[in-house]
């Protein structure tokens, strides 16, 4: 039986960042992964967020076209807007705004790159650093001796000891089971994502999408689905909560690539569908139970992607960073419990993870009820929002009469709008801006202001002349 | 264009069974068969059965497994190195 200080279950972006922390920690480390090489598993996005590059400033310069081909970053994104009838009502393009303050944030949103590159380069710092990476070796069990955890079984029997386990195991993780931290994730804590790789030659991205890094097709037909560009090719993929599926997920995938302008953007873009991959994703309001005698779990086995759009790189890698120092100083002090283990908790609330989680639920609750909600919500919002948007475009009347049409028809939402207002955007705006604001945006109050500012709105209007 | 997705997913095959039904916990609810994106779950005479062939076109994505809440479905990945590859993941 091999001995360590540190064992790390899963060698994907959360077990590397513990196990090149644990070893740089002088822990002697061991991590496993179950494909032949790290990333050959996964699927994601995948887009990387300038939040990486802020808080690992030193690591992310490394990584660079040279190391990962598929690489590329773009300041751009864009929004599509479909209506029920599959028509694209719409787009609208962004770019960072004047109130961006992180300087690199300015030029790039996100970078985008495969898994089968980022994962083992980033599994490289972790061997760098002294850790020991395992490939090709799947983890069955959790070793116990008198009912306390000590190490790992792999699929052969062969046995690995010490003293705390690091669950990186993510979305299906073993270590979460056989700890008894959780058997299964409820049905609305966890979301599955399908995902077309499309290839697309490397000059036809350029000249067509320009520096767009990504796109979110808004939907009444499908649940959003996101679309991000590669050096030379595409993701198109979209998820929900198992529990919200009422089709194949693949049929709502094929309804973004039958959609007719999405046939026209792969005909121009010269696209071939590459691959088709499926993936669960855990989207939580909160994570819990995250340790235990002995064991901590990080990234997606720990629930920690972001909960309004369920980002989970970042968070794998700071709370795997996290938990490595607190397993070092455990180790040190000889104090592996639950409650030593506990300032694993402590600290990453500390961090921007931590912050994102304070309007937890506020965030999941939109999502879920909005871009996920295709039949109940964005049939509405998407022809309310496309009225304000693209409204005015209509030279068959008088400019005023047209403003007024459009202000009675975004009216005739409001008995839909509304609600959905003072359920999901008031808690959110008062989550995010804190008290005061609660007692301005008494729901109530404005129910029954909101409308009679609407009736204020004049039918029919005066004619100047008749003023004179 | 439409999609055909034979052909769009790469597996090494290895040998021994990693999802299995306990087809007494079963409650014929038919979940797995929806969620399962390559259609590998289905029911014959009443009773839910996973594809034969199910090692050639797993996706390992386990959304059978976790969508049961009948606990009815056995899931492990299958051995170390062997199963899907996703070489643009
Ligand atoms: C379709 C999709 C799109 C996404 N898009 C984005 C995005 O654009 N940006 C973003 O930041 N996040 C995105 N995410 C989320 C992100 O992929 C995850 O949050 C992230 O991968 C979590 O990292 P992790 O290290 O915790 O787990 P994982 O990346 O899942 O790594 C776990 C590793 O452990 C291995 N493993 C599992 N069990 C065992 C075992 N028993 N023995 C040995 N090895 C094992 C696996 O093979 C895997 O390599 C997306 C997720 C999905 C599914
Ligand atoms: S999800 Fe479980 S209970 Fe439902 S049909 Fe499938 S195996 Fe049976
Ligand atoms: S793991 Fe995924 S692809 Fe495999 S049988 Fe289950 S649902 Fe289907």
């Amino acid at each position: 039986m091999k001995t360590y200080d540190l064992i790390i279950v899963g060698a994907g972006p959360g077990g590397s960042m513990a196990a090149k922390t644990a070893a740089e920690n002088g822990l002697k480390t061991i991590f496993f992964e179950r494909g032949r090489k790290p990333g050959e598993k996964n699927s994601s996005g995948c887009g990387l967020g300038p939040r990486m590059w802020k808080q690992f400033p030193s690591m992310m310069k490394d990584l660079t076209p040279e190391k990962c081909p598929s690489l590329r970053a773009g300041a751009a994104a864009r929004n599509y807007f479909i209506n029920e009838e599959g028509i694209v009502v719409g787009y609208v393009m962004t770019r960072p705004t004047e109130s961006v303050s992180y300087e690199p944030a300015k030029s790039w949103i996100t970078m985008n790159c495969y898994r089968s590159e980022f994962d083992p380069w980033i599994a490289e710092f972790a061997t760098y650093a002294g850790a020991e990476l395992k490939n090709s070796t799947l983890i069955v069990n959790l070793l116990k001796k008198d009912g306390n955890i000590c190490g790992v079984v792999d699929e052969h029997g062969e046995k690995y000891k010490a003293p705390i386990v690091i669950g990186a195991d993510g979305a299906v993780s073993m270590v979460a089971k056989q700890s008894g931290l959780r058997t299964r994730w409820a049905q609305d804590q966890i979301t599955v994502t399908p995902q077309y790789d499309f290839f697309a030659p490397p000059n036809k991205i350029d000249d067509i999408m320009g520096d767009e890094a990504l796109a979110v097709w808004w939907s009444a037909i499908f649940p959003a689905s996101y679309q991000v560009f590669f050096h030379d090719g595409f993701h198109q993929g979209l998820g929900n909560w198992l529990n919200k599926w009422d089709k194949n997920p693949l049929f709502y995938l094929n309804r973004v690539i039958n959609l007719k302008y999405y046939q026209r953007l792969l005909k121009i873009l010269d696209a071939k569908p590459r691959e088709l991959q499926s993936h669960l994703l855990p989207w939580l309001k909160y994570p819990y139970n995250t340790h235990t005698d002995g064991v901590i779990l990080i990234g997606d086995a720990g629930g920690f992607p972001c909960p309004l759009e369920a980002e989970g790189i970042y968070p794998a890698m700071v709370t795997g960073k996290i938990a490595a120092e607190v397993a070092a100083e455990a180790i040190t002090s000889e104090d592996i419990s639950k409650s030593a283990l506990s300032k694993f908790d402590e600290m990453w609330k500390k961090t921007s993870v931590g912050e994102e989680f304070e309007a937890g639920e506020e965030l999941y609750n939109i999502w879920k009820a909005l871009p996920f909600s295709p039949k109940e919500t964005m049939s509405w919002f998407v022809p309310m929002f496309m009225e304000v948007m693209g409204g005015i475009y209509d030279w068959s009347q008088p400019h005023a009469k047209r403003v007024r049409q459009i202000a009675a028809h975004v009216k005739s939402y409001m008995p839909k709008a509304l609600p959905f207002i003072m359920k999901y955007v008031f808690p959110l705006v008062a989550k995010i801006f804190e008290n005061d604001l609660d007692k301005i945006m008494d729901p109530q109050k404005l129910m029954s202001v909101i409308p009679k500012i609407m009736d204020l709105l004049p039918k029919k209007k005066k004619q100047r002349r008749e003023k004179l | 264009m439409k999609i055909e997705i034979d052909g769009l997913t790469k597996h090494i095959l290895g040998t021994g069974d990693f999802i299995s039904i306990d087809i007494s916990k079963c409650n014929n609810c038919g979940s797995c068969i929806l969620v399962c994106l390559v259609n590998l779950w289905g029911r014959k005479d009443n009773r839910i059965y996973i594809s034969e062939d199910y090692k050639e076109k797993c996706l390992e994505c386990a959304a059978c497994y976790q969508v049961c809440d009948a606990g009815a479905i056995s899931f492990q990945y299958p051995a170390g190195g062997t199963g899907v590859i996703y070489e643009k993941g």
